[in-house]
């Protein structure tokens, strides 16, 4: 396993924190709002390089990654612990900086790998589903692991790989559910084309609108009303002769 | 065709989409997905035309996730009739979509079925769309 630890550098500016048009006007600027916390000192609001920020995001260890922050002349440990991505192109938007303390255990998510081809896939014919791609783990900052990788080869229909089954080790503490699935075999039906008679069936037989629910008081009020609306409707009539 | 079970009310307003889809425009489940570009309603009919289109060309090498669910009521007038007398009667169903919604998504194929299978069911659709793969796949 590969710790995550890099000699990397990321330059921050402070700004002044303030509501949204002026995180728009940093964007605009061809920067990135960010904010630093952590360590039991203050918030601060930064302005970062988002292609920095992006050639961490996309190296080998990803969000995992612990770099040295640049800000005011003073270096500080820090990683990235949450982004936000624009939904259509694709640009980050905002990130959130820890102070870490390379001494002190932390929490983090890492990436499930899976290595080598299922039997289940190549001898069966299913399909292999990753149901989890991250595992939570509670490590020192220094033996976060690049990915976490699970053997599959093994991996045949009614069997499932679970986070018990990953690879453990002395410095890593799983934090996940050890039951909660990370892969299987699946399978999916191959969709048989209806012939038009039975299409027509079908459709026939399907209702054509949703059942709409009524209110549970004015059902209980109607069956409440209705016997009671009948008699006084006999004496107005013996009245009126 | 898709449509809800139960319904608190029969007939709904047309709305506005304005804004973009910041939720479900992300990958979820698959390692493929069909990302919408633009605002508008898909039918029930066009969302099941796409998934058939989906299925048969990956027969049964992958699984599909449909992220969408036409759960807003379309109401029609009949042909020939004048206006007024009332709102029309329901005529079908439609999902509201805003773009950067992840439309379907999927899993078990190499990237060139997905890629083939997305662009036939992106075809059945009457908004712009575009693959998005999953961060670290080549």
């Amino acid at each position: 396993m590969a710790t995550v630890t890099e000699s990397n550098v990321l330059e921050a500016q402070p700004r002044t924190p303030g509501n949204k048009n002026e995180a728009r006007r940093v964007r605009r600027g061809g920067k990135l709002p960010g904010v630093l916390y952590g360590a039991g000192k203050e918030a601060l609001s930064l302005t970062l390089d988002p292609r920095q920020v992006t050639r961490i995001l996309h190296s080998a260890t990803g969000h995992n990654t612990i770099f040295d922050l640049a800000l005011n002349g003073e270096r500080t440990k820090a990683m990235i612990v949450d982004w936000q991505y624009e939904p259509i192109k694709g640009a980050l938007l905002h990130i959130d900086l820890k102070r870490i303390a390379m001494d002190q255990k932390l929490k983090v998510n890492v990436p499930i790998m899976l290595k080598g081809e299922a039997a289940g896939v190549k001898q069966q014919g299913g399909i292999l589903e990753q149901v989890l791609r991250e595992v939570e783990v509670e490590c020192l900052p220094g033996d976060i692991p690049n990915s976490i990788d699970a053997d599959v080869s093994d991996l045949v229909f009614g069997k499932v790989l679970r986070v018990a089954d990953l690879p453990h080790s002395d410095k890593l503490k799983f934090l996940t559910d050890p039951d909660q699935t990370v892969a299987h075999i699946t399978t999916v039906k191959e969709e048989e084309v209806a012939t038009p008679e039975v299409a027509a069936a079908e459709a026939a037989a399907a209702p054509t609108e949703p059942e709409v629910i009524k209110k549970g008081k004015q059902e209980a009020e109607e069956e409440g009303a209705e016997p009671a609306s009948e008699k006084p409707e006999k004496p107005e009539k013996k009245e009126k002769k | 065709m898709l449509m809800p079970k139960k319904v608190k009310y029969r007939k709904q307003q047309r709305g506005r989409m304005a804004g973009k889809a910041w939720r479900g425009s992300e990958l979820a489940f698959g390692d493929f997905g069909l990302k919408v570009l633009e605002p508008g309603w898909i039918t029930d009919r066009q969302i099941e035309a796409s998934r058939v289109a989906m299925t048969r060309f990956i027969k049964r090498g992958g699984k599909i996730w449909l992220r969408l669910f036409p759960d807003k009521p379309v109401t029609k007038k009949p042909a020939e009739t004048r206006m007024g007398k009332g709102k029309g009667a329901p005529d079908h169903w439609v999902a509201v979509v805003r773009p950067g919604k992840i439309l379907f998504e999927m899993e078990g194929v190499t990237p060139q079925d997905a890629a083939e299978a997305l662009r036939l069911a992106s075809h059945k659709l009457p908004l712009r769309t575009m693959l998005v793969k999953r961060e670290g796949l080549h």
